[in-house]
């Protein structure tokens, strides 16, 4: 306390109620009742990323201007910044709370954009042409089977911690189906490249052209301490309908991998699609591209196609004719046409994938012709080469959440083992299985540890903190827009990468979409509403009526000063984002 | 809404033809006011339509704050004024009704801040028309009232209301009547800007906001001192008149008029002196010249100033009146005219006291038509002492 005036006479005081000095001696903060505090929590984005990307921080580095460090952030969880945000469904998009305000963020072309930027970074080590000398300090040796997605993305992850990986693959080629089955007009070629090195330059041995089977057995690999199966999904489901082995009836992936690869297939002009998910619109484009004319035959509507939203609209829009309520059951040839007969289907109740099941519809036979036939029903596991005592179940190994089989030692993850098959579960696989197998050399309960980096209530996991331990934490809570405050927002519209004009685009396999700009992007970034996490907007700073909002030199330092908040709780209702939370105060 | 070339350049040798509202717009930018907050309400609301537009144009430098509600508004003033901003407001009826607990902050915390009320009734029954009851509801506050007759009136009493305000450090209220000033045009005399800048000089605050030397406003007073800042206010209200007195001698010498806080005007010998406040005193002056021409011993004092409440001026301006008529067009219940009820406590200490007839009309804004002045004046003349202590001018019966 200051030293206390007595007036005796009131023409000694001023004729305002006024201090002498500052008040700072009245700890205005035993009042309080209820604390605010800072704790960033979970955007809906983060939450809902099959590969765990800390999306809205990298977000708001592109905000700073900081676009390497985006990039550097994404691959601490994910080192396909360049294949995701270019072939990836994006179901953060989906569930991005300005998709309630008026578009969602452009996430995954806010992702490309930073790949594509630090690819023309001068002297960055991406590129791979420099093999880093890794100095090993463990001894463990992983053996990873498929260089896909999965297997890939769990080799990175043990290089970076050090240990010795080997990743056999069956095919001369590392990349799995992000190389056989994705054509290169959504993922150009050199940007797979680009990436598969930068895993290499970490100290990854890929060996390609290594199949599993007579050459190389499972039982070889005995002398590595852990073994990851990654091996994917690469057989084509069959009609079972007359005719299916016939010429000019081909697989959907077989199809996709000869132009992948850039062969040459006899095809004729017309072509019967039978499908209705990504591999056969894959299939179709591919198709139009080469230019024959697709037809596509699916056996609901489109409303059940299992294929990208995105990517059905695209396929429509080149030139795909898509057939719905269609299901071949014959393929016959007559003078060296395909003739296919048909039946009409029609909706009935729900199966247990919740879409509604077809069923033929009487006497609706008609025929569809056209020179060759690819059938695109789906994909399947070949599980004969698994050693003994692995389960499997419906054609997928059976594995414990982080990728653990029933034998000892053998992880699996990707496409092999799993339903979810697309190539950010594939990275968010091969990351569990990686942490999990550093758990099992270790001889900790992986569990836990995997429990510990659980991004929002999982299954996702962030393994920045396992990488970087003692860092700041969010609290799971994913942030709903009724927590946002809307009144500090403006409707804009989200910045869109450009396509191709369609009469250029159908002409050859060059990337239909072009990357947004550094302006674009950091307009784009800008929409974001940073769900969850302080941007230092500074609204509780300008707002708090008791100046016990404290800024430190350093970013992201505000603190509440204890000794003066009241806890009126005005920070945490004009925090736009939630990144306040305010817990009754206990006494 | 003004043209650029039909805004007023002061100084013109031409009176302009605006109403009581424009007159008030003027008068605020004239003083260099430099915060209006303020919340729209008939019959105020074109002041802060012409302000705004005034601001927008960039001819009045002020920070334009809408707010939510008239409330708010005198908040913003009174934090604008406590860090040294000179601040205006404006409002009516309910939106004076609503700021009243921040007319007490105002005043209490010694602001001179400035605020104009155009008379207007309080509901229900919903009514926008004109009345005193509003104003002078709020005659406790601890806010120095002043009354207009003219649109003329209006733009140099926001002038002096300035001069007055920062010289006391209490706050004023310049009120006009609904429609009958703020909606109706006369001629104004819009001085020139460098003229006012002579008469009004930059706000200069006793205590100002220093971030080097911070200190606390208006914090907890204990029993020990509250009385005394009370003390303190009264004591300045007391100088109130004696600072007029000088604001308006200074605002004569420049600009050639002025204003009374108590105007007697008449004839010298007034048997009988008419009492009114704002512009029912136009009306009362013709009515009164009539009567005495007629040969009536009558004449009239105008009240300017309600709060403080000038008895020495009234008592001085009503000496020789054998009786004396007031018409209030407010009414505080159960009481009568406040006007009058004022008078009679400030005539109770004079060794003569003329009987107070007091007459109530016009609330709601019900026309006071000469018919219904010479009606009061008359009724005095003929009664030696009024009937009650309320004579309803008007009132169907």
């Amino acid at each position: 306390m200051p030293d206390q005036i007595t007036f005796t006479h009131e023409s000694e005081m001023p004729y305002v109620p006024i201090s002498q000095g500052d008040m700072e001696w009245n700890k205005t903060g035993t009042w309080r009742t209820q604390r605010p505090f800072y704790e960033d929590k979970t955007p809906p984005c983060n939450a809902v990323c099959p590969a765990g990307n800390d999306i809205v921080s990298f977000i708001l580095r592109i905000v700073n201007g900081d676009f390497e460090g985006a990039w550097n952030l994404i691959r601490e969880e994910n080192p396909f910044p360049g294949i995701c945000g270019r072939v990836c469904f994006h179901p953060c998009e989906g569930k991005c709370n300005r998709g309630r305000f008026d578009e969602p963020i452009a996430i995954h072309a806010l992702e490309r954009f930073v790949s594509d930027f630090a690819s023309h970074l001068p002297g960055q080590k991406v590129n791979g042409t420099k093999r880093q000398e890794v100095s090993k300090k463990r001894k463990e040796r992983i053996a990873i089977i498929g260089a896909g997605p999965a297997g890939m993305t769990c080799a990175y992850h043990l290089a970076r911690l050090d240990y010795d990986v080997t990743v056999f693959e069956s095919l001369p080629f590392a990349g799995g189906v992000l190389r056989t089955g994705i054509p290169s007009y959504r993922l150009p070629r050199e940007v797979l490249d680009r990436e598969l090195s930068a895993i290499e330059a970490l100290g990854v041995k890929v060996q390609t052209g290594v199949p599993l089977g007579p050459a190389m057995k499972m039982e070889d690999l005995r002398s590595y301490g852990a073994i990851f199966i990654a091996a994917g999904a690469h057989r084509s489901k069959r009609l079972h309908v007359a005719g299916e082995r016939s010429r000019h009836v081909l697989s959907g992936l077989e199809f996709l991998k000869a132009i992948n690869l850039g062969e040459d297939v006899d095809i004729g002009a017309s072509v019967a699609v039978v499908g209705g998910g990504n591999t056969a619109i894959d299939v179709a484009r591919c198709l139009i591209r080469l230019g024959k004319h697709p037809i596509i035959l699916y056996r609901r509507t489109r409303e059940e196609m299992p294929a990208f939203e995105e990517e059905i609209g695209e396929a429509i829009e080149e030139g795909a004719e898509i057939k719905f309520l269609v299901s071949p059951v014959r393929i016959r040839e007559e003078k060296s046409l395909k003739r296919l007969e048909c039946l009409r289907m029609k909706l009935a109740e729900r199966d247990e994938t919740g879409r509604r099941r077809p069923v033929p519809v009487p006497e609706s036979s008609f025929f569809i012709e056209a020179e060759s036939v690819i059938v695109a029903a789906g994909e399947e596991t070949d599980l004969s080469f698994l050693p003994r005592g692995v389960k499997k179940r419906d054609g997928i190994v059976l594995t414990q959440t982080n990728g653990r089989t029933a034998v000892d030692g053998i992880f699996a993850g990707g496409d092999f083992a799993s339903r979810e098959r697309t190539v950010a579960h594939a990275i968010g696989s091969g990351k569990r299985s990686a942490v999990a197998i550093d758990c099992y050399l270790k001889g900790e309960d992986p569990e836990k540890v995997l429990q510990s980096l659980l991004v929002g209530n999982g299954p996702s996991i962030s393994v920045f903190p396992f990488f970087h331990p003692g860092g700041p934490s969010r609290n799971p809570h994913v942030v709903a827009f009724e927590e946002l405050n809307m009144d500090y927002f403006e409707k804009a519209r989200s910045e869109k990468e450009t396509k191709y004009p369609l009469p250029e685009r159908i002409k050859g396999f060059f990337e239909v979409t072009s990357s947004l700009n550094e302006r674009t992007a950091s307009e784009e970034a800008g929409r974001c509403f940073n769900c969850g996490t302080c941007n230092e907007c500074e609204n509780c700073y300008t707002f708090c009526p008791d100046a016990s909002i404290l800024k430190g030199a350093r970013s992201l330092s505000h603190e509440v000063d204890y000794d003066f908040c009241k806890g009126c709780g005005i920070c945490f209702t004009e925090c736009p984002r939630r990144a306040i939370s305010l817990r009754e105060e206990a006494r | 809404m003004s043209e650029e070339s039909d805004l007023p350049q002061g100084g013109s040798k031409m009176k302009r033809i605006i109403t009581g509202n424009q007159a008030v717009a003027y008068g605020v930018m004239l003083s260099h006011v430099e915060l209006i907050s303020a919340y729209p309400i008939t019959p105020q609301t074109t002041i802060v339509e012409e302000l705004s537009e005034l601001c927008a144009r960039g001819r009045v430098k002020a920070q334009f704050l809408k707010v939510e509600s008239e409330h708010s508004a005198m908040a913003a003033c009174i934090g604008a004024s406590t860090g040294g901003v000179r601040a205006f407001t404006a409002t009516s009826s309910h939106g004076l009704a609503y700021m009243h607990e921040m007319l007490h902050w105002a005043s209490g915390a010694r602001l001179p801040i400035v605020l104009v009320n155009v008379n207007r009734a309080l509901g229900p029954g919903w009514n926008i028309w004109n009345d005193q009851s509003d104003s002078l509801s709020q005659r406790d506050t601890g806010w120095i009232q002043l009354y207009c007759e003219r649109n003329q009136e209006v733009l140099d009493t926001v002038l002096q209301a300035y001069r007055i305000a920062e010289s006391i450090s209490l706050p004023v209220m310049v009120v006009l009547d609904a429609f009958v000033l703020s909606h109706t045009s006369e001629a104004v005399d819009i001085p020139s800007e460098e003229k006012v800048d002579g008469f009004l000089p930059p706000f200069a605050p006793k205590y100002p906001v220093d971030p080097m030397k911070p200190v606390s406003y208006s914090g907890i007073t204990t029993p020990e001192y509250y009385l005394e800042f009370r003390y303190k206010i009264q004591k300045a209200m007391e100088e109130v008149p004696e600072v007029a007195r000088d604001v308006d001698h200074q605002f004569r010498s420049r600009f050639g008029r002025g204003y009374d806080l108590v105007e007697r005007y008449g004839k010298d010998e007034g048997e009988v002196l008419l009492v009114t406040s704002g512009a029912l005193t136009g009306t009362a002056r013709t009515v009164i010249q009539k009567m005495a021409e007629k040969g009536h011993k009558v004449g009239g004092v105008k009240v300017k100033m309600v709060r403080p409440f000038p008895s020495k001026e009234i008592g001085q301006a009503l000496q020789g009146a054998e009786k004396v008529a007031v018409i209030d067009r407010n009414i505080s219940f159960g009481v009568g005219g406040i006007l009058a009820q004022e008078l009679r406590a400030g005539l109770y200490h004079r060794e003569k006291k003329p009987p107070v007839f007091g007459f109530v009309a016009g609330l709601g804004g019900r026309d006071i038509t000469p018919d219904v002045i010479e009606e009061a004046i008359q009724y005095t003349l003929d009664h030696s002492r009024p009937d009650g202590d309320i004579l309803w001018l008007g009132l169907k019966k």
